[in-house]
């Protein structure tokens, strides 16, 4: 293993941590998690949430969406091990703040601003329009990352079906305004000389017109009008979306890839891993969650007990388990099951990851299996367990 | 006077829905395949860009693909997936005929790019089909007797079964707004319309779980009875021995078993069940008790779930009229 692809490196080194990986499979403690040992390494650490569990967030100290990081209290994070130059601090994206402070940003006048904001379009934008949730979220990364008072940024990305659309939301934005269509729209008589775009745009016409007298909405007017107002802000716009995807993608971050054992989302992981090798971007590791593990090792049964010695087995835990009016017989039965049923996780874990696995240290990324606890992790104790786990000091066989 | 639940197989449409990781393709999966079972002529409706519903009632190393034309996977049972421009396509054919400028717009990559900016269109037109094949009639007769619907995840769930509303009330007049106002009046129609929500008895889906039916019952006004609460571990002990980890615990450690691990392993083992199974029912309460609504268990299955066999044994906790918790 190459010291890149140790998780403890990553923390101490990069400046920026991506945790991508498809809802319920526990993303958002796992950046916590990285983000709570980098503060115990002594870096000052933010972390980035989209939608933690509430006791998580309380316990992180965001209540309510806020676009500033809330700092925790240092003699909380003392207690953890957070030395004095370390500190953690956690904020919970507001995304369509997000984006109008961008709008707001590019916009060279007031008017301009406020055609764009209360454009219908626009306001769709913030939930609609090219993975806009995603992009704000790595806007925000990126301006975190400009801060020279935050050492390291941990970000925890939105759930989606397409679990890596924020890394091309960038790029479907530029190519959107790029776009001929777009073009069409703006400059509709520079285009209406070429040929192949009256064809076009004759057919394009016609269909919106349709869409027009069916919905009754005036859906080209408002589409030329966010256009028109957008294009006075876009080449900051475009500017700014091409550093925040070279910060992303280069040396500075790194991408953590979260995954359950079970088998949806082992493919699920799979399908990821591609997309990430054909947008370029290098996987530092992966992180199995909520797996099964063989209690102390060894070698992971086929049967509890073994077939043909099930009567000795018995009878023995039987005996052992004696006491007076406890019916030691189905105790034992119960224990041999849940060890039996207990063993046929662990082998289906195994069997789900091994795969992934494998590719994931094929390239160099580092592999950690984080079991699944008895409780939910729901508190900076819980973290700094989960942390053990992911950083080492736990990591079996 | 335990309460007794509807029959899931005495609707026409059933949309399934729940946080990701939920299982909520599984329960789609058993709920069809039951229903086929029963007799009825069942269409399963994928929504969104994968097909995962199809691949489990029909395991094999070559996943099988539906697509929007739809496939017959076994007797009575259907699948399809609805691809949203298919759908605006076939829509809008039937709108203004001229199906081949449709199609030869709708392929152009930046009117692909214009539309995807669009908001709401999506999901009207996918509900939209829906009531189509609702509809649906062949020789008098409905063509389906159930349509389960692997609906997007909750909070996209929402928007999602929200759109004909929203539509009907910016819309004024119009095809689209009668239209619109068809699929409200399918959704809203609390004989023929469930949602059931799929949770996990675990922190942050059960809050997820009571925020969606909070949030249904102030907006949607489509019809909720239970909710189906999902890889619930069973009770492992028999009775009279709720701390069997403990006796294993207390055993010596140099306890030689024939053909079994030591007494450590086997307390570990038993512990760990018993942590999900307390963790698990503590939530599966708290969403009963949250939502006011009845919670049927469906147990975690130690070999995953593969294919029709898993199925068919989640889906006889799935159809049992007697809810397991809440209800309380």
């Amino acid at each position: 293993m190459n010291a890149s692809a140790d998780p403890v490196q990553l923390v101490r080194s990069r400046r920026i941590l991506v945790c991508v990986g498809t809802g319920g499979v526990g993303k958002t403690t796992l950046a916590a998690s990285f983000a709570l040992q980098g503060a115990r390494l002594g870096r000052r650490t933010a972390v980035l949430t989209i939608d933690p569990a509430r006791r998580l967030a309380d316990a992180l100290g965001v209540h309510e969406l806020g676009n500033q990081p809330t700092v925790l209290p240092r003699a909380r994070l003392a207690a953890l091990g957070v030395p004095e130059s370390g500190s953690l601090s956690a904020l919970m994206l507001d995304m369509k703040r997000t984006f109008d402070d961008l709008v707001t940003r590019f916009t060279d006048s007031a008017e301009a601003r406020e055609r764009i904001l209360g454009n219908r379009i626009y306001q769709h934008v913030s939930d609609a329009l090219a993975g806009s949730a995603e992009y704000s979220a790595m806007e925000k990364v990126f301006e975190l990352s400009e801060r020279d008072d935050l050492d390291l940024i941990v970000v925890d990305t939105p759930p989606s079906q397409h679990a890596l659309d924020f890394l091309d939301a960038p790029r479907r934005l530029l190519e959107f305004l790029d776009s001929r269509l777009v073009q069409v729209l703006l400059h509709p008589a520079f285009a209406a000389g070429r040929f192949g775009f009256r064809l076009f745009q004759r057919g394009t016409e016609r269909v919106l017109h349709v869409i027009e007298r069916i919905s009754g909405v005036s859906f080209l007017e408002d589409i030329s009008e966010f256009l028109l107002a957008f294009e006075g802000m876009s080449e900051g716009f475009r500017e700014r979306a091409r550093r925040v995807e070279a910060r992303l993608t280069g040396p500075d971050a790194a991408f953590v890839l979260a995954a359950g054992p079970a088998r949806e989302s082992i493919r699920h992981a799979l399908g990821l891993l591609e997309r990430l090798d054909s947008a370029g971007v290098p996987l530092a590791g992966v992180v199995v969650n909520r797996t099964h593990r063989w209690p102390g090792g060894g070698p992971t049964p086929d049967c509890v007990p073994e077939p043909g010695r099930e009567a000795e087995a018995l009878a023995t835990l039987a005996a052992a388990l004696a006491a007076p009016g406890f019916d030691s017989a189905a105790a034992a039965r119960a224990a041999f099951a849940a060890a039996d049923g207990y063993a046929a996780w662990v082998r289906a874990d195994a069997e789900a990851t091994a795969e992934l696995a494998a590719r994931v240290e094929r390239r160099g990324g580092f592999v950690r299996r984080v079991p699944e606890l008895a409780g939910d992790v729901h508190d900076l104790e819980g973290l700094a367990l989960l942390a053990e786990w992911l950083f080492g000091a736990r990591e079996g066989p | 006077m335990p309460l007794e639940l509807a029959s899931l197989l005495d609707r026409r449409l059933v949309i399934v829905t729940g946080k990701g990781g939920t299982g909520k393709t599984t329960v789609a999966g058993a709920l069809a395949l039951a229903a086929a079972g029963a007799g009825r002529r069942v269409l399963v409706v994928e929504v969104g860009p994968e097909e995962n519903v199809p691949p489990l009632l029909v395991p094999g190393p070559q996943p099988v693909r539906v697509g929007y034309e739809g496939r017959e996977l076994r007797k009575g049972l259907r699948a399809m997936r609805i691809d949203p421009y298919e759908a605006l396509a076939e829509y809008l054919g039937l709108q203004i005929g001229l199906r081949g400028v449709v199609r030869r717009v709708l392929a152009n990559r930046a009117f692909r790019q214009l539309m995807d900016a669009a908001p709401g269109w999506r999901e009207l037109i996918t509900l939209g089909k829906i009531w189509h094949l609702e509809q649906a009639r062949d020789a008098g007769a409905p063509r389906f007797d159930l349509v389960v619907v692997d609906a997007p995840a909750t909070g996209h769930g929402l928007t999602f079964l929200d759109v004909p509303r929203v539509v009907g009330s910016a819309v004024r007049a119009g095809p689209l707004r009668r239209h619109a106002g068809w699929v409200e009046a399918l959704i809203r129609d609390r004989e023929r319309t469930l949602l059931l929500p799929v949770a996990l008895a675990e922190e942050l889906p059960a809050r997820e779980t009571t925020e969606l039916v909070a949030r249904l019952r102030q907006s949607v006004g489509v019809s909720v009875d239970r909710i189906v609460v999902n890889a619930v571990t069973r009770e492992p002990f028999p009775p009279g021995a709720a701390d069997l980890d403990a006796r294993l615990a207390r055993l010596p450690a140099d306890l030689a078993i024939p053909g079994a691990p030591p007494p450590a392993v086997l307390a570990a083992c038993a512990a760990h069940l018993r942590g999900r199974c307390a963790l698990n029912g503590r939530w599966a309460r708290e969403i009963a008790a949250s939502t006011g609504l009845p919670v049927v268990l469906l147990p975690r299955l130690a070999r995953g779930v593969h294919g029709p066999d898993e199925l068919a044994e989640l889906a006889a906790a799935l159809l049992a009229r007697r809810p397991l918790a809440g209800a309380a």
